[in-house]
């Protein structure tokens, strides 16, 4: 590290990132201009529908998008000062596992079935720092129990743990040599809610003691009002809207945002007709001109439908929208 | 109106190696005509394989099942393809429900030619009619599953349901595997379906809100067995059972301003292979006692709120 980092120091900066899969017949533009930027300790919470981009966007961070087909086609990575897009490959694998981490949607596919979870967990530990194995082996059972889990399994084979344990034994993996960035990819979609709050507060936990910055994707607003600081909205690999919990979940500007509240069924007040989005989520391969999402949209009119990408429009303090009539719908809310 | 669907005390019992699983055990419920039952619980509480029970997708180990008043716990092989027509299941993953070889039309071709009531004109006329009662664009007629979209695979599945004329439809997680814009639409379709044709349905889901949009009365299952039974309101007002307060209160909530207080449940599921008598919930339960070692019975509470817990009084509720 060059400077001393701070509170106020970014720790990460994505700039104008763009992400493409190709093939011989196509290109699908999974992210497409995405920026966004997280301070230490910071959690943005990444939203958005399946084929939104969000994976590939946390997979582009960690640079283990599959090449080829995907391709890192422009922008920048910048963590801690350097660009994760120019570092050499060797230290890359040093920031992997160690100072950027990542947990996986699947537990069940995340470990090694024929591997104690104990030895998995020790592996990231002996390769990062230089222990012995023995001292791998205490630091191991360490992290075991830090995420609730009896060190007397630490010699237990993966397919020994119900599906929530084996979430914390991905969480106590990635966590294990207290990475800066946690990027946890749909964490708890594979649980069911009574361990999905078990594993939420044990990562929030664990965030608060080890002053942890996390991007937390997933596609549950719920979640996001729980456990985020930042929200960011996607919709065909672009940012729509973001700015903080509050901003967006109060006063949400961009009609894809406003569509998603009113599609998801409320747990209190009275039970009236849901209003969907019509239309199904665009062809990645053949992204209409302008907006994105101007084929749902009952706004829509023609200045949404010229070439080029809708810029963001600054609503105040920091809450950004992708919407030409973005203005109109957040003044909205001040006049009722 | 009057019931269409009862069962008693039903039971399905899996042999396994390891012992008898007790996936439902002794469920009783009925479902009035026209209306919906939401069956709720999270993964292994048997609420999915209750739903192929009750429709002969499973053969039920005990206890009884009455379609309109007429037993049909035990029958014949031939009366149950007549009574499939009546009773119909949409399923959980449109990926794997849908023959990946069949065209839109095929499938439903398929599902009519089956009723044996309709001939090579009509057949076709129903198809249409189908498609778009469901919502899928003509065009998509001749399109295989591969080339739809998750809402749209749904749609088909809804579809070859409709197939059949059926006046009950078990949907097993229907819109579980959808992204939330293509569920509210999924979700609005089977309320309008069931407002025109007087449909009934069991609604089996985990998702605690979506099953408080779709149902009349909600039965939470909690390891095989029915822990609480109420009208949908009431139990979102209401609820009584240890299991249910807790399940409620740790929803993801997109309410930013009235954080909830979170009643955090330690431990998982316990196993369903040879449970020992007594409450199921009791090694979770932040209520648990002595008490709890003896069966419980699902007793009315309040009116048409029932609740299978001994110390439900001493918990008290709202």
């Amino acid at each position: 590290m060059i400077e001393k980092m701070n509170e106020d120091t970014l720790l990460l900066k994505i700039e104008n990132l763009y992400v493409e899969y190709s093939s011989e017949q196509e290109k699908v533009k999974a992210v497409n201009g995405v920026s966004f930027d997280l301070k230490a300790g910071q959690t943005l919470g990444l939203v958005g529908e399946t084929g939104a981009g969000k994976t590939s966007i946390a997979k582009a961070i960690l640079r283990i998008l599959p090449d080829p087909p995907a391709k890192i086609t422009s922008g920048e990575i910048i963590y801690e000062g350097a660009n994760l897009r120019n570092i050499p490959e060797a230290e890359m694998r040093k920031i992997r596992g160690s100072k950027i981490s990542m947990i996986f949607q699947d537990p069940m596919t995340a470990l090694n079935p024929v591997l104690t979870v104990g030895f998995q967990i020790s592996e990231t530990i002996r390769i990062h720092q230089s222990i012995s194995s023995a001292e791998a082996v205490t630091a191991g059972k360490k992290m075991l129990e830090m995420v609730g889990i009896p060190a007397s399994r630490y010699d237990d084979y993966p397919h020994q743990f119900s599906g929530g344990m084996k979430q914390r034994v991905v969480i106590a993996i990635a966590l294990a040599c207290s990475p800066s960035l946690l990027i946890a990819d749909e964490p708890t979609t594979a649980l069911d809610v009574t361990i999905q709050a078990q594993v939420l507060n044990l990562i929030h936990d664990l965030q608060v003691q080890k002053q942890m910055a996390m991007i937390l994707i997933t596609h549950d607003f719920g979640i996001v009002a729980e456990s985020c600081d930042f929200i960011a909205v996607i919709y065909a690999g672009e940012i729509v809207e973001k700015g903080t919990i509050r901003q967006v979940f109060k006063h949400p500007s961009h009609p894809y945002t406003k569509g998603l509240f009113g599609a998801i069924p409320s747990l209190t007040g009275s039970v009236e007709r849901l209003h969907n989005i019509e239309g199904s989520p665009c062809d990645p391969t053949d992204l209409p001109d302008g907006c994105k999402f101007s084929p749902r949209c009952q706004y829509a009119c023609d200045a949404c439908r010229k070439k080029g990408q809708i810029p963001m429009e600054n609503l105040g303090e920091g809450h950004m929208c992708r919407c030409l009539k973005a203005k109109e719908f957040y003044d909205s809310y001040g006049r009722r | 109106m009057g019931t269409l669907i009862e069962i008693k005390n039903l039971k399905k019992y899996f042999d396994t190696p390891r012992g008898m699983l007790h996936a439902v055990d002794d469920v009783s419920f009925k479902i009035e005509r026209g209306k919906t039952l939401g069956v709720v619980g999270e993964s292994g509480c048997g609420k999915s394989t209750l739903g192929r029970t009750i429709i002969h997708l499973h053969e039920s180990s005990g206890g009884h099942i009455f379609y309109d008043g007429k037993d049909i716990t035990h029958v014949k092989k031939s009366e149950i393809k007549e009574l499939r027509q009546k009773m119909q299941i949409i399923f959980q993953d449109p990926y794997s429900s849908l023959d990946p070889r069949r065209s839109v039309e095929e499938t439903l071709y398929e599902a009519l030619k089956l009723t044996k009531k309709y001939n090579r004109d009509t057949i076709r006329l129903r198809i249409r009619e189908l498609v778009e009662l469901v919502g899928i664009d003509k065009r998509m007629m001749h399109a295989y599953p591969h080339e739809l979209d998750g809402g749209r695979r749904q749609r088909v599945g809804i579809a070859r349901a409709l197939a059949m004329n059926p006046s009950f439809i078990v949907c097993d997680e229907p819109v579980s595997a959808l992204d939330v814009s293509i569920q509210a639409q999924v979700l609005n379709l089977l309320r309008d379906l069931q407002d025109e044709y007087g449909l009934t349905y069991m609604f089996v889901t985990h998702d605690m809100s979506v099953v408080r949009y779709i149902s009349n009365e909600i039965v939470v299952m909690y390891l095989g067995q029915a822990v609480e039974k109420c009208e949908s309101e009431e139990l979102f007002e209401n609820p009584l059972h240890p299991y249910t307060k807790a399940l409620l209160s740790v929803i993801p909530s997109v309410d930013i301003d009235s954080p909830k207080k979170r009643i955090m449940l330690t431990g998982e599921l316990t196993s369903p292979i040879a449970p020992a008598p007594g409450c199921r919930f009791k090694v979770r339960c932040p209520y648990a006692c002595s008490q709890c070692d003896q069966p419980q019975q699902l007793n009315e509470v309040l009116p048409g709120h029932l609740v299978s817990c001994c110390r439900v009084r001493e918990i008290g509720h709202k």
